[in-house]
């Protein structure tokens, strides 16, 4: 079964038109040079994939790095299921 | 060319129901914003906007014309008669022949479509009510005007999103100055808070959930609004010649696209229409006291748009006052520069420059002087509207101060 980490990449790739391989839990979207249209359109398919909000206010979500958006998806899962 | 002035001014907004109100809220920077009504909040994440509240149509609109009229055309109307009513002009013969009308809106009759694709997807309804089309469409408002006033000149609707009412002043400025009318009725409405605009908004991911902080350090998105202005423009000699007293001179419009982005602002175009509407009026940098910002709170647009202004004005850039008050009303989409240009007439008229409330930090981004929370009172001679839209439309206003 594919885990969240492949699934997010996975999305990222499909939204940016990036190579899979070019992304990992480490890299930021900022340096993945993610635009701000891909990133909305990023975070719309990851709401969708996982049936969960995350939050619009984050500062620091479009230039944060892979593994905090997971963790993030993770916390936002475990809430909905609390 | 004809000086043109404006000679009469309406407004409704999440201020209040009149220009009077609408004033007094931006000038004690006192916020309109609050949890929406009549609205499912359980299914959104956004919760807040500058509502017009306690508006009765009834009150306004007779029964039978009623069924007619989406929101944005009844607020475009009661804007319109106020300004009419205050022009004092008498839309009568020839001059009702030839007056121009233009309503910009940015996305129209979103109430009625919004009540209409519910019934038909929700709820399986087969039909959508008859008067859907005329209600909608995005001209709807200027047709209702030219009707409510029996004007018949050049009549149109306007868009350009969030720069659709300065278009809209622009043109109408335009023609009254070539002498193609002898007067126009023009601004901008926008009834945008439905469930299906608000959630588009959402999904774009600039909307604040907590307020709007225009240029401040913590700011994080835009808080929409709805509303209208509309205003009474003439050749300054006809105002003079009945004994109007003007509320302020159009000098200039400068308008830009910036041929980029869909939503991200540009630097350079907005600068390019702040340059332009100082050339079209002739005004030197030096005597602008007061620009009336765009200053959507958005973490992308402050900064973009201080910096066109430093571009623009250099040293002068630390010398004028720069507010944005859409922190009390929201963002009012295409009647944002309508409503705005109330602020600019009162800053002009009172010597008093509107704050920009609920200021809380300043952000070394955005270096201007923003009049935070309090008020201001210093003599304005001329003045800028700014507006700056999606997709890179551009279209700023430069106003006078009239000597009554």
């Amino acid at each position: 079964m594919a885990t969240i980490e492949d699934k997010v990449i996975e999305i990222i790739a499909r939204e940016s038109g990036l190579e899979r391989t070019k992304i990992s839990a480490g890299s930021t979207l900022k340096d993945l040079e993610i635009a701000s249209l891909d990133f909305v359109q990023i975070m719309f398919a990851i709401e969708e994939e996982f049936k969960i909000y995350l939050p619009t206010n984050d500062p620091r979500a479009e230039t944060g790095t892979v593994a905090s958006l997971i963790a993030e998806i993770e916390r936002q899962i475990a809430a909905k299921s609390a | 060319m004809d000086r043109v002035v404006i000679t009469g001014a309406g407004c409704i907004s999440a201020l209040g129901p009149d220009l009077a109100s609408t004033w007094a809220g931006m000038r004690d920077g006192r916020s309109a914003i609050a949890t929406l009504e009549g609205l499912p909040l359980e299914r959104m994440r956004v919760t807040i906007g500058g509502q017009v509240r306690g508006f009765d149509p009834s009150r306004h609109f007779h029964e039978k014309k009623l069924p007619l009229y989406d929101r944005f055309t009844q607020f475009a109307l009661v804007a319109a008669r106020e300004a009419v009513k205050q022009s004092g002009l008498t839309l009568s013969g020839e001059l009702a022949r030839h007056c121009a009308v233009i309503v910009a809106t940015g996305i129209g009759g979103q109430t009625t479509q919004d009540d209409g694709f519910k019934r038909l997807y929700a709820e399986n309804a087969d039909r959508i009510p008859p008067l859907s089309v005329p209600r909608a469409m995005p001209s709807a408002a200027t047709s209702h005007v030219t009707m409510e006033f029996g004007l018949r000149g050049p009549a149109f609707g306007v868009t350009s999103a969030c720069a659709s009412s300065n278009h809209a002043l622009a043109v109408a400025f335009d023609m009254v100055r070539l002498g193609r009318v002898p007067a126009a009725l023009a601004g901008g409405s926008e009834a945008c808070l439905t469930f299906g605009t608000i959630k588009s908004w959402e999904a774009l991911r600039v909307m604040s959930p907590d307020g709007c902080r225009p240029f401040c350090r913590d700011r994080h998105g835009m808080v929409l609004g709805e509303g209208a202005g509309m205003f009474l423009l003439e050749p300054l000699k006809a105002a003079r010649a009945r004994g109007a007293r003007p509320l302020a001179e159009l000098v200039g419009a400068g308008m830009s696209a910036d041929a980029g982005d869909i939503v991200a602002p540009s630097v350079d175009g907005a600068a390019t229409a702040i340059a332009a509407a100082l050339a079209d009026a002739g005004l030197a940098p030096e005597r602008v006291g007061y620009i009336n910002a765009h200053g959507t709170g958005t973490p992308a647009n402050d900064p973009a748009e201080t910096k066109a202004i430093r571009q623009v004005f250099g040293r002068h850039a630390d010398r004028l006052a720069v507010s944005s008050t859409k922190a009390v009303h929201g963002h009012a989409l295409g009647a944002a520069g309508a409503i705005e240009l109330v602020a600019v007439l009162g800053a002009l008229r009172e010597g008093l420059i509107p704050p920009t409330a609920g200021f809380t930090e300043a952000d070394p981004e955005c270096d201007l002087d923003y009049v935070p929370n309090q008020a201001r009172r210093v003599p304005i001679e001329a003045a800028l509207s700014n507006s700056f839209a999606f997709g890179g439309l551009n279209c700023v206003l430069a106003l006078k101060r009239v000597e009554p």
